[in-house]
């Protein structure tokens, strides 16, 4: 019987090519897009998870407010994890990490290595984490100090063919020798930390010290039951009053009572190790986080391109469905019931989509280097490697296809054989209700993409266009000149009389990508019991002019005036937040130390208000002190070919005598790599918006050929009648531009609310004008109204005569 | 072998009954040869359609082999015809995907023949019908004629009681038609009720009895 079925499937598929192309087409392309995208989601989802205990394991991290001042750490202090584990019976194990954030200089039988990561373990990390040994014990690896386990590539790479074990490699800071103990395999690439080799805990002091005072430990603690961890999670705030509190007076001259009085606390927390990925939002992680709104909002593109793909399947089928009715009125006829003609057609359906599955997978091995390079990942799609992989893509097409095939086997099916064998039948009224209502769906989903993308693009071109308040065009950071040691200044001076350099400025600071940021509390003299909290920047005289920053009022920093070591600068935000708006110059600022004394700063000017963080949160107080530092070179450019300054500054630095290349970066690109993850969901979006209005109009292209078909007889009437070829244009294509019509006014609320969410993520944004819904709206209609006229004028200028006489 | 006891089938339109079939009352007993004659929409194909179960009625008892058809349930129904009755159409009505082989084959599959038998069933009825050279066509290979010849040996194949035909030499020419007739009064000879419906005088003497249609009622029988 099946093959009966199949013979029969295979014969309507190479009969009716246009139709089986387009549901192939969109299958696929479905299909495709749907696997892409499942394997991001899975291997996000999968992050951690090869460790065998990742549903014990969890991280304490460190969680507070100081002094006005939010923190939530990653890192916890060295005796945390003795502690818990002595303290609470139910923790199993804890194991530390300790990172140096520095690559460090490594050298290996006279070679220097140093883009490998490095960090301190205790002795018993792999007993947390699953990280198999290739070589050596991985049990004792660990126990002595100067011992160290390098990774499998590493290994490969310091010693090539070599053994590796018992060789010695040297840290370059210190000259420490590291004995090699073990090679593990890699670590896997869905982890949160990648180390290329891991050092003993043994030689660092810090860690066996019982300071409760400085957290540079990331911790982890494996449970001994799962379910121990909102219970222990609700104990660990106990360390704070047992361990922290007697220390604290020493480090911060408060008590742990007074401190809390004066509105401050702290406390530790667990973070399950499955979660760090995807819901960490810590300042310093071991690894860039991932961001659970996107794996959503990906899988459920994922889910609607399939939807989209299956909805074609469904209407083509129906609409089609008078071509196959004789065959079920004869079927049925000849005894076949209900059940065996769907489970018929559900047959079919599953071999398209198997089929469809085959050009799926040729789409995919050509996506995918695209898609890992918009991701960043190194996905693939290995069956060997991923033993589920096959069974989970079986049932994938099997659900395709039992899906896209239900409708039309369930409608198929349930003709009545007389009905259908006297010709009587005309495509009824409900199920062409059922496929007006698919077709709205499915450009619902595509319009609602268009206008995201639109939205998308717009914020980004708004952040592009900004006026941030300083010039990051023309502007080339430095930022290894300590490397020069006392050649800096000549440095510096050659690059002042470069007649290609503007003006050169010296700062750690930097409003644009990362920074540092100095956290600095002050009081207005007018109320010295209000606290706030601003940042300061320490910068020179040329800062300033350097950045295209403006002054609102007063003057900038002076090497002729003595006193500006005591001066400041504030930004307006700062002057709001003070108090002092109406006659900022002049004022005293004054800063409390712990010793109790007081600092006093004038301000002798104010800057208009800058963009020094991201858009995504607002201009906050800032002040600005005389204070030169060596950070970074900031250099205003003059010419036009920064690369040829660049390469010419490269030799002097090397000339000088500089071990490392000079490390050089460009404002305008740091500013872009803030905003990298929105332009890569703009560009995602962009790509599977188009995807879906393709596949849609596939589907479209179809019911308007199908429509066309079963109205041969009719157009034929009305061109006899004195119709012209417009007018049955416009008359075959009116109940289309209808249906997407109503999609858009559906899509438009839709979008809008979902988009105006997004935007709530900035601080700065633009406003969801109304020609964005407009534009999307034409662009949807136009490409459907192409898509249509196709048919509706081949169909319109056919000779009448033909079509009635065929009838 | 059937028996039809005031059957009557009607449609509404505009709130009043339409009646396409009026109190119909007849029987027929195994081997006989049947002919409905009478103009058009005198209801003869709805009729035939009521007798072979693929179209229901509003009122009336009709039994066939002595089991109620009115109280049936669709698949009762459906496995009851699958069993005893083999339909022949007008329009020959042959899958046009599959080939004239496949075709005669299909009510075996439906029956759940096994394989071996089915291609000794098929072999058997080509073999008897002609029509082994033309096995591997499709049925738009074929003139008219053969295509009903093909009809009519699916519609044996499964070696039914009885055989409904819906004006089965209607598309065909006179010639066709004849030898068609001539097999189905063979047929009956061999012992296969046949009930058909004509417009042609000439097709319903092939009958041993005719029941002539009008408005829906039985006019009269000879």
């Amino acid at each position: 019987m099946i093959k009966n079925y199949l013979k029969i499937a295979w014969r309507n598929f190479t009969r009716n090519k246009t139709f089986s192309f387009i549901n192939i087409a969109g299958l696929a392309l479905g299909l495709a897009t749907c696997i892409l995208i499942m394997l991001y989601v899975q291997h996000e989802l999968g992050y951690d998870r090869y460790n065998k205990k990742a549903d014990r394991i969890a991280r304490i991290y460190f969680e507070g407010n100081v002094q006005g001042q939010k923190m939530k750490e990653s890192t916890v202090m060295a005796p945390v994890a003795q502690t818990v584990k002595t303290d609470f019976p139910e923790v199993e194990q804890a194991t530390r990490i300790r990172v140096n954030y520095e690559k460090p200089k490594i050298i290996c039988k006279g070679n220097v290595f140093k883009d490998d990561d490095f960090a301190c373990v205790d002795a018993n990390f792999f007993d947390v984490f699953t990280i198999p040994f290739i070589e050596g014990d991985k049990t004792s690896a660990l126990t002595e100090a100067n011992s160290v386990v390098l990774s499998e590539a590493t290994a490969k790479k310091y010693f090539g063919k070599e053994e590796a074990m018992g060789q010695v490699i040297t840290l370059k800071d210190g000259n420490v020798p590291y004995k090699v103990a073990g090679v593990m395999k890699d670590i896997p690439s869905n982890s949160h930390f990648h180390f290329d080799m891991l050092a003993s805990m043994e030689g660092v002091h810090e860690s066996k010290e019982a300071n409760w005072m400085s957290s540079n430990f990331y911790t982890y603690i494996v449970l001994k039951n799962e379910s121990d961890y909102e219970k222990l999670d609700a104990k660990l705030p106990q360390l704070v009053d047992k361990y922290i509190g007697p220390q604290l007076k020493q480090g911060l001259g408060q008590t742990l009572e007074e401190f809390r009085k004066s509105g401050s606390d702290i406390s530790f927390h667990l973070q399950p190790l499955t979660a760090i990925h995807l819901y960490s939002d810590f300042q310093n992680d071991l690894s860039v986080p991932g961001n659970v709104q996107y794996v959503y909002i990906f899988g459920a593109i994922a889910l609607f391109m399939l939807l989209i793909a299956c909805i074609n399947f469904m209407n083509l089928s129906t609409a089609g469905a008078s071509k196959r009715l004789k065959e079920v009125g004869i079927r049925k006829v000849l005894g076949s019931f209900k059940k065996e003609l769907s489970f018929q057609f559900l047959t079919e359906s599953v071999l398209i989509a198997a089929v469809a599955f085959v050009f799926a997978l040729a789409i995919i091995y050509a996506a995918l280097p695209f898609f890992n390079q918009l991701t960043g990942l190194s996905l693939s799609l290995n069956f060997s490697q991923h033993p589920l992989l096959l069974p989970g893509l079986v049932t994938v097409i099997l659900i395709t296809g039992l899906l896209a095939g239900s409708y039309p086997a369930f409608y198929l099916s349930s003709f009545k054989p007389v009905q259908v064998l006297k010709g009587k039948f005309t495509n009824n009224k409900k199920s062409s209700g059922i496929r007006s209502s698919l077709v709205v769906f499915q450009f619902f989903i595509s319009i609602t993409l268009i206008v995201s993308t639109i939205v998308v693009y717009r914020q980004l071109s708004f952040i592009q266009h900004k006026d941030l308040g300083y010039d990051k065009n023309q502007v080339m950071i430095l930022s290894n000149l300590w490397q020069l040691g006392n050649k800096q200044d000549v440095f510096r001076n050659q690059l002042e009389n470069d007649p290609r350099v503007e003006m050169v400025s010296s700062s750690r600071y930097l409003p644009a990508g990362s920074s540092d940021n100095n956290n600095f509390f002050i009081t207005s003299a007018q109320k010295p019991g209000d606290i706030i909290k601003t940042l300061r920047y320490e910068v020179d005289e040329k800062y300033i002019p350097t950045l295209g920053i403006k002054l609102k009022e007063g003057r900038n920093f002076s090497p002729e005036f003595k006193a500006d070591s005591s001066a400041i600068i504030i930004n307006e935000a700062a002057a709001t937040a003070l108090g002092i708006t109406n006659q900022p110059i002049g004022q005293i600022i004054n800063k409390n130390l712990k010793s109790g004394e007081r600092v006093s700063f004038t301000v002798i000017g104010v800057v208009k208000d800058f963009h020094f963080r991201s858009l995504h949160e607002h201009i906050t107080p800032l002040l600005m002190t005389l204070t030169p530092d060596k950070g970074n070179l900031i250099v205003k450019l003059k010419t036009k070919s920064p690369s040829s300054l660049a390469a010419d500054l490269q030799k002097r630095f090397a000339a000088y005598g500089a071990e490392d290349p000079m490390e050089f970066s460009f404002l305008d690109e740091r500013y872009n790599a803030v905003y990298n993850t929105e332009q890569k969901a703009g560009l995602i979006l962009a790509v599977f918006a188009g995807l879906t209005i393709f596949v849609a109009c596939l589907g479209l292209f179809g019911l308007a050929t199908y429509t066309a078909e079963q109205r041969t007889k009719e157009i034929g009437i009305r061109k006899v009648l004195g119709a012209s070829a417009v007018q049955v244009t416009q008359m075959l294509s009116a109940q289309f531009i209808k249906l997407v019509i109503i999609a858009s006014l559906i899509a438009f609320p839709a979008a809008w609310w979902a988009m105006n969410k997004w935007l709530q993520g900035f601080a700065y944004r633009i406003n969801i004008s109304v020609w964005v819904f407009v534009a999307a709206g034409i662009a949807a209609l136009l490409i459907a109204l192409i898509t249509i006229s196709f048919r509706s004028i081949k169909a319109a200028i056919a000779n009448p005569v033909k079509s009635l006489r065929t009838e | 072998m059937i028996e039809l006891k005031h059957i009557s089938k009607w449609v509404m339109i505009g709130g009043k009954p339409n009646f396409i079939l009026k109190d119909v009352n007849a029987t027929v007993n195994e081997g006989e040869f049947l002919s409905i004659m009478g103009p058009s929409g005198s209801g003869k194909s709805t009729l035939l359609n009521v007798i072979g179960m693929l179209d229901e009625f509003n009122e009336g008892e009709y039994r066939f082999f002595h089991e109620e058809v009115h109280r049936m349930k669709e698949k009762q129904r459906s496995n009851l015809y699958k069993q005893y009755i083999g339909f022949v159409f007008q329009a020959y009505h042959l899958i046009d995907e599959l080939t004239v082989y496949e075709n005669i084959e299909t009510p075996l599959i439906y029956q759940d023949v096994k394989s071996s038998e089915r291609k000794a069933m098929v072999a058997d009825i080509l073999d008897r019908f002609n029509i082994v050279g033309k096995k591997d066509l499709f049925p738009t290979q074929l003139s008219g004629g053969q295509q009903q010849l093909v009809g009519i040996a699916r519609a044996l194949i499964a070696r039914p009681k009885l055989i409904l035909a819906d004006e089965p030499t209607g598309n065909l020419n006179s010639k066709q038609g004849e030898e068609i007739m001539n097999l189905f009064k063979q047929l009956n000879d061999e012992g296969v009720t046949i009930i058909q419906v004509t417009h042609s005088e000439k097709n319903a003497g092939y009958g041993k009895r005719i029941i002539h249609l009008l408005d829906g009622r039985i006019e009269r029988e000879e």
